[in-house]
């Protein structure tokens, strides 16, 4: 299934990201994501392996895959959910797309008074350290804070081209 | 199986990273191993190796967790940009005691604080059991700013001048003093209970524009109200981040916000954008006499540290002032009548009482209401009849018609409330110390009383 419209407009807006996995032992592991984007019908995200290694383990396992995405002006949020995630690409060509969404998403955190510098930390991953994971969403969930939370968001069927 | 730490980490060396500054977030999974990833609304400290989560609605990832026990946890810390990681393991569901009262509490503070009682309800406190923490690979942090103060020394510093305070008055001036100076807290309000009414009377109040000795809230209301109902602390770290987590939530649940309980004739002082406030509860001889209310503009002003430092003060405040009573023994005969020694002169005041609450008004200003209202219309009624201006703090006590509730309900802080109210209102009635145990009224005009049922 792909993403609608709005989802791949939030994806821009500065949110911040969190990837989860489970190994096949059945140890949860989760890590901040730096951007995400929608590829004909795919996600694209991209993690630190420094920070991320145990998801990027849980994901070669068994390609299990949870990505949630959030707004902090409005704590809009919605977790997109696969079981065929790979892992594939790494190095500097993702660095503009992780440096647009970094600054997105300072320019959100800076009006609740989080200094600029303070992402700096969770965006400070060498080039040779940024790594790809693709998958197809399977299910959207909205996760906004309040009653509804976990409940399914329609996501729209993928158009191959003809 | 032992809990594997990394080196130098503690639960308790990570409080801060709970605040909900930067909220938590977990990583549950079903039976078939598929993640669920979600953020928390609040974390609580248990003991070294035991942390709450909020149990308030039945989403999937208490699913997850019912079915498998296990969660990844990760938290960052709100200075330096880093973070733990945490494998937890659920162990039960409390629904009463001091964990849930805590968690239940702050989640109440806070969302009462924006309109949001109905729909932040706590169905639990979740108990997990931490297996694992380990910092977080490959951040570059930032150095932690400096603490304000030393609090520590700082709180015994007030701690000592507080223990040499003779009189209630002076320990209040001491106690406001203190947070000002020895531990920079520039905004505060020191409320108390009226038990009967379930309401709080601001009884002093520092670095506001109005004073607000006298004004009402109820009991449950707001940081204030809510930390007097449960006993317990409630510290908000970063109002914008938690009035956009409740504004998002409210909308989901298409609530309206809610209105004062009580409308207050009094204007409450506050700070129009707070960034950071802490209500404390006075607490003595196991009950709840009133609370202190601090805040700030600065984010994150008050940590764990700071509601340690205050409920340790706060404490030796509430016993010092639950003992500050004359013993009997010390507290003289009453005062003999004596005809008014100072002229009265003007036109006459008009003091009202409304039987109802013993609210009283001067020339139609509100005043004062319940203990404090009935103990002026004596006061005021026995000079009338008899020109007596001095009175003692015993035969008060002992006068039926007050129906003081008992001797927690301090008699002394009543009258230095009142006080307070009648030297605010510049009004022609004054009440002066005129010794240990004993009042002077002083009234400059005269004066027509009014009593109504209504």
């Amino acid at each position: 299934m792909a993403l609608t419209e709005d989802m791949i407009q939030l994806l821009s807006a500065g949110v911040a990201h969190q990837v989860g996995g489970c190994t096949n032992a059945g140890r949860p592991v989760v890590c901040r994501g730096m951007a995400a984007q929608h590829e004909a019908g795919r996600l694209l995200v991209i993690i630190s392996s420094e920070s991320g290694f145990e998801v990027l383990e849980a994901i070669r396992q068994n390609g299990n895959i949870a990505v949630n995405v959030t707004l902090p002006e409005n704590y809009r949020s919605v977790s997109f959910i696969g079981n065929d995630a790979v892992v594939r690409g790494s190095g500097a060509a993702w660095r503009p797309l992780v440096n647009e969404r970094h600054e997105a998403f300072r320019q959100q955190l800076i009006r609740y008074g989080i200094p600029p510098g303070y992402t700096n930390a969770w965006y400070s991953a060498a080039d040779e350290q940024l790594v790809a994971i693709r998958f197809t969403p399977m299910l959207a969930r909205n996760q906004t804070p309040g009653p509804g939370a976990g409940e399914a968001l329609a996501l729209k069927p993928i158009e191959f081209e003809k | 199986m032992s809990a594997v730490f990394d080196d130098g980490l503690s639960l308790i060396g990570v409080r801060r990273m709970m605040e909900g500054v930067i909220p938590p977030v977990l990583c549950t999974f079903s039976k078939d191993r598929i993640p669920n990833v979600s953020y928390l609304s609040l974390c609580e400290y248990v003991d070294p190796l035991h942390i709450a989560l909020s149990y308030q609605f039945f989403n999937r990832s208490r699913e997850n967790v019912l079915a498998t026990r296990r969660a990844a946890l990760t938290m960052d810390d709100p200075y330096t940009g880093g973070g733990v990681a945490l494998q937890i393991e659920y162990q039960r569901t409390e629904t009463e005691g001091p964990v849930f009262e805590r968690l239940r509490a702050k989640l109440m503070g806070v969302a009462s604080h924006h309109g949001m009682d109905k729909v932040f309800h706590l169905r639990g406190a979740d108990i997990y059991r931490v297996l694992e923490m380990r910092r977080v690979p490959g951040r570059k942090e930032l150095t932690a700013a400096q603490p304000r103060v030393d609090l520590p020394t700082n709180s015994r510093l007030l701690s000592e001048r507080m223990a040499n305070c003779e009189d209630l008055s002076d320990l209040l001036e001491t106690f406001l003093d203190g947070l000002a100076h020895q531990l920079r807290i520039d905004h505060v309000m020191l409320w108390l209970t009226n038990p009967a009414q379930q309401t709080l009377t601001l009884l002093a109040s520092r670095g506001y524009e109005v004073d607000g000795a006298g004004a009402e809230i109820s009991v449950g209301e707001g940081l204030v109200g809510t930390a007097v109902r449960e006993g317990v602390p409630i510290r908000v770290g970063h109002m914008m981040n938690m009035a956009t987590y409740a504004r998002a939530a409210r909308d989901r649940a298409d609530e309206s916000g809610v209105t004062r309980t009580l409308q207050s004739e009094i204007p409450l002082p506050g700070l129009k954008e707070p960034r950071s406030q802490l209500a404390v509860p006075l607490r003595a001889r196991g009950k709840v006499l009133g609370a202190l209310f601090v805040e700030s503009l600065h984010d994150q002003y008050f940590g764990y540290d700071d509601e340690d430092a205050l409920m340790m003060l706060s404490g030796q405040l509430a016993v010092a002032m639950s003992l500050m009573q004359p013993q009997e023994h010390e507290v003289p005969a009453p005062v003999a009548a004596k005809p008014p020694a100072a002229a009265q002169a003007g036109p006459a005041l008009r003091l009202k009482r409304f039987v109802r609450d013993n609210s009283v008004f001067l020339d139609d200003v509100y005043l004062i209401r319940g203990v404090a209202g009935a103990i002026l219309w004596k006061l005021v009624g026995e000079f009338v009849r008899s020109g007596r201006r001095e009175f003692t703090n015993r035969e008060l006590r002992l006068a039926p018609e007050l129906r003081l509730p008992d001797v927690q309900d301090n008699l002394e802080v009543r009258l230095l409330l009142l006080q307070r109210r009648l030297g605010e209102q510049q009004s022609a009635i004054r009440l002066e110390k005129a010794g240990r145990g004993k009042m002077r009224l002083c009234i400059d005009r005269p004066v027509n009383m009014e009593s109504s049922e209504s």
